[in-house]
C-alpha cells in the first residue's frame, strides 16, 4: 500500500514558472523514499503541497489513503515534517520548544524526554535554542517531528548544514526509526551521495517533473547497464576500424575507446587481435558509472 | 485538538518574549510616573487625598496617558511582537503542520492577545491603587483618601476601554498575519494613530478605530460634548467584528502558509 501519492499533481507560481508538473508520487509504507532532483527542482513545493502548505492547484494528493483536504487535521496527526531550515523558537530552552508542541499534540509528557534521548539533546537544560549550534537545531527539529510517534515523516534537505559527523549520525537516527518504529521516510536532498545508503526508494524529480522513480535497486541496475569497457591502445582509428570490424561498435572518447560490456572471453580475443595487427594495448578498463552519475544522466535527459 | 490546548501551546510561546515584558511595562509604565508626580508634590497631598471627588480625579488622570497614547501604541508593539514570534523562527510553517485547524490557530493566538491586554488592565488597575496608597504609608501628614471608591465607574470604566483595544487588536492582528516585515503593521497602526490623535477635535473623529478609548476618556472629563451618532462601545465592536472576520477570511484565503 502506498501511505503517500500523488496524481498529476500541478503547481504553477504567480509569476508563471511551473514548479511541479503532473507529478505522480508514490511512497510504499515502511519505505524510505529519497526524494532527489537539483535545487529548484521542486522538491520542497512537493512537500509543502503534501502537508497543506501550499494550496493545490491541480491534481490529487493522497495520504495513508485519503485526500488531505478531507481530512486535513486527520492526516496530521499522524505526520512528522521538517520542512527547509528548523522551526525553533530561539527565545525558548529545547524542552519549552517540545512542550509547544506536546500541548497541540497532548501526547504524554515523559515523550519530551524520549525523543530529546533519542537526538542526544538531553543534557541542554537552560540553554535557549538560539545558542544550539546548526547540528542541535537540526536535531531538534526532528525531535519535534518525532515527538506525537507519527507514521509518516517528511523531511526536506534535513542534512544542510551538517558536518560530516552530523549526517553520518542523522543518517543512523533515520534507519533506526524506519526498522524499528516502522516509520515511512520521505526525504529530499539534492545529494544523492548523501542518502543513497539509506534509502530504499529513490523518485528524482527535475524542473517540476518526475524524471525517475523506483526502488533503489532499479537504479543499480541502471547503473550495470550503463557500464562499459574502455580500450586505451597505441592507434585507436585502428583499433575501432578492427572493433567494427567484428561486429563490435566503439565510441571514442578522451581515453580510449568504449565498447559495450562483453564475456571476459570477447575481451581475451580482441586484445589478441589487437596485438596481431600490431596495435599496443595499454589499458583494458571496466568502467562502472556511479549513482551520482547516473543521477546526473537521468536529470540532463 | 481543541482550542484550549493550543491557547495553552500560544501561551508557552509567548514567555520570555518581548511581548511579555512589553504587558508588564505598559501595565505599569503610567502609575509610576503618577507615583513620582505624587511624591514630587507630597506637601499637597494631605488635602487633595480628602477630597471627595479624589478617586475620579485619580482615575482620570490615570487612564488618560493609557488611553490616548499607551494602549494604542503598546497594543501595536504587542501585537507585531507576537506575531514575530513566528516570523523570525520561520515557524509558520511547523505551526500549520499541526493537526489544528485554521480558525484553532487563528483565534487561539488572538486569544493569547486579549488575555494579555486583559493582564494590562488587571496590572494597572492594581499599580494605579497600590500608587495611590504608597504616600500614605510613607508620609504621616497623608491621609488614606477619604472618599468613597466608586467601584462599579471604574468597572464599566474598564470594560469599556477595553472594548476600544478590540478594535486595535484586531486590525493590529490582520495585518500581523498579512505582513512578514514588522515594520508594515507597525507603521500603519502608527498612522491610523497619529491620524486619530491629529483629527480629535473633528466632529467626526470617532471614525478613527484607534481612538476610541481616548475619545471616551475625553467626553467623560469635559461633560459637555456633543453626543455621538452611535455610541462608542457599539462603534468599537462593529469594527471590531469587521477585522477580525475580514483578518480570518484573508488568512484562510492566503495561497502559502509558511
Amino acid at each position: 500500500m502506498n501511505c503517500v501519492e500523488t496524481a498529476n499533481l500541478t503547481h504553477v507560481f504567480s509569476s508563471g514558472e511551473t514548479a511541479v508538473n503532473e507529478l505522480n508520487l508514490s511512497v510504499e509504507e515502511g519505505s524510505i523514499y529519497g526524494f532527489l532532483g537539483p535545487n529548484g527542482a521542486g522538491k520542497t513545493t512537493t512537500l509543502k503541497l503534501l502537508l497543506g502548505l501550499l494550496k493545490k492547484q491541480r491534481g490529487e494528493i493522497s495520504i495513508f489513503g485519503e485526500s488531505i483536504e478531507a481530512d486535513r487535521v486527520g492526516i496530521l496527526k499522524r505526520v512528522g515534517s521538517i520542512i527547509e531550515s528548523p522551526s525553533i523558537y530561539g527565545h525558548l530552552t529545547a524542552v519549552e520548544n517540545l512542550r509547544v508542541l506536546q500541548k497541540i499534540y497532548q501526547c504524554p509528557k515523559q515523550r519530551i524526554e524520549e525523543v530529546l534521548d533519542l537526538v542526544d539533546l538531553r543534557t541542554t537544560g537552560s540553554k535557549k535554542a538560539r545558542n544550539f549550534s546548526l547540528g542541535m537545531k537540526q536535531r531538534l527539529a526532528t525531535a519535534i517531528a518525532l515527538l506525537h510517534s507519527p507514521r509518516l515523516l517528511i523531511l526536506d534537505e534535513p542534512t544542510n548544514g551538517l558536518d560530516p559527523n552530523g549526517i553520518l549520525e542523522m543518517r543512523k537516527l533515520l534507519r533506526k526509526l524506519a526498522h524499528l518504529e516502522g516509520i515511512t521516510i520521505l526525504i529530499s536532498s539534492h545529494i544523492l551521495a548523501e542518502i543513497e545508503k539509506l534509502v530504499t526508494h529513490v523518485g528524482i524529480i527535475n524542473r517540476g517533473n518526475m524524471v525517475f522513480q523506483g526502488t533503489l535497486e532499479s537504479l543499480v541496475e541502471q547503473q550495470e547497464r550503463s557500464s562499459y569497457l574502455r580500450f586505451s591502445t597505441s592507434d585507436d582509428h585502428r583499433a575501432a576500424e578492427l572493433l567494427k570490424s567484428h561486429k563490435i561498435e566503439p565510441i571514442p572518447n578522451e581515453k580510449g575507446l568504449a565498447i559495450p560490456l562483453v564475456e571476459k572471453e570477447t575481451v581475451a580475443r580482441i586484445n589478441e587481435q589487437l596485438v596481431i595487427n600490431k596495435i599496443d594495448v595499454y589499458e583494458i578498463l571496466k568502467v562502472r558509472s556511479d549513482l551520482e552519475s547516473i543521477f546526473f544522466d537521468v536529470i540532463n535527459n | 485538538m481543541n482550542i484550549l490546548n493550543s491557547f495553552q501551546s500560544e501561551w508557552l510561546k509567548k514567555r520570555k518574549s518581548m511581548a511579555a515584558t512589553l504587558v508588564v511595562v505598559g501595565a505599569l509604565f503610567s502609575p509610576l510616573m503618577y507615583l513620582i508626580r505624587l511624591l514630587r508634590e507630597y506637601e499637597k497631598l494631605p488635602a487633595l487625598y480628602t477630597r471627595e471627588q479624589f478617586w475620579i480625579t485619580t482615575w482620570n488622570v490615570s487612564w488618560q496617558s493609557m488611553n490616548m497614547l499607551l494602549l494604542p501604541i503598546g497594543i501595536i508593539l504587542a501585537v507585531g511582537f507576537v506575531m514575530q514570534i513566528e516570523y523570525n523562527n520561520n515557524a509558520w510553517k511547523q505551526l500549520h503542520s499541526t493537526p489544528q485547524s485554521y480558525a484553532t490557530i487563528y483565534f487561539s493566538k488572538f486569544a493569547v492577545l486579549l488575555v494579555m491586554t486583559i493582564q494590562v488592565f488587571v496590572l494597572f488597575n492594581l499599580a494605579v491603587y497600590v500608587v495611590t496608597v504608597i504616600p500614605s504609608v510613607i508620609f504621616g501628614s497623608v491621609p488614606y483618601p477619604t472618599a468613597e471608591m466608586p467601584v462599579g465607574k471604574f468597572l464599566t470604566g474598564n470594560l469599556n476601554y477595553f472594548l476600544h483595544c478590540l478594535p486595535i487588536l484586531s486590525l493590529q492582528y490582520l495585518l500581523g498575519f498579512q505582513f512578514r516585515n514588522f515594520l508594515i503593521p507597525l507603521g500603519a497602526g502608527f498612522s491610523v494613530w497619529l491620524v486619530g490623535v491629529i483629527s480629535m477635535s473633528w466632529k467626526h473623529s470617532y471614525v478613527f478605530p484607534y481612538l476610541h478609548g481616548g475619545l471616551d476618556i475625553m467626553r467623560e472629563m469635559s461633560k459637555s460634548s456633543p453626543p455621538l451618532p452611535i455610541g462608542l462601545n457599539a462603534l468599537s465592536l462593529i469594527y471590531f467584528a469587521v477585522f477580525i472576520i475580514a483578518g480570518f477570511v484573508l488568512y484562510v484565503m492566503k495561497a502559502e502558509k509558511g
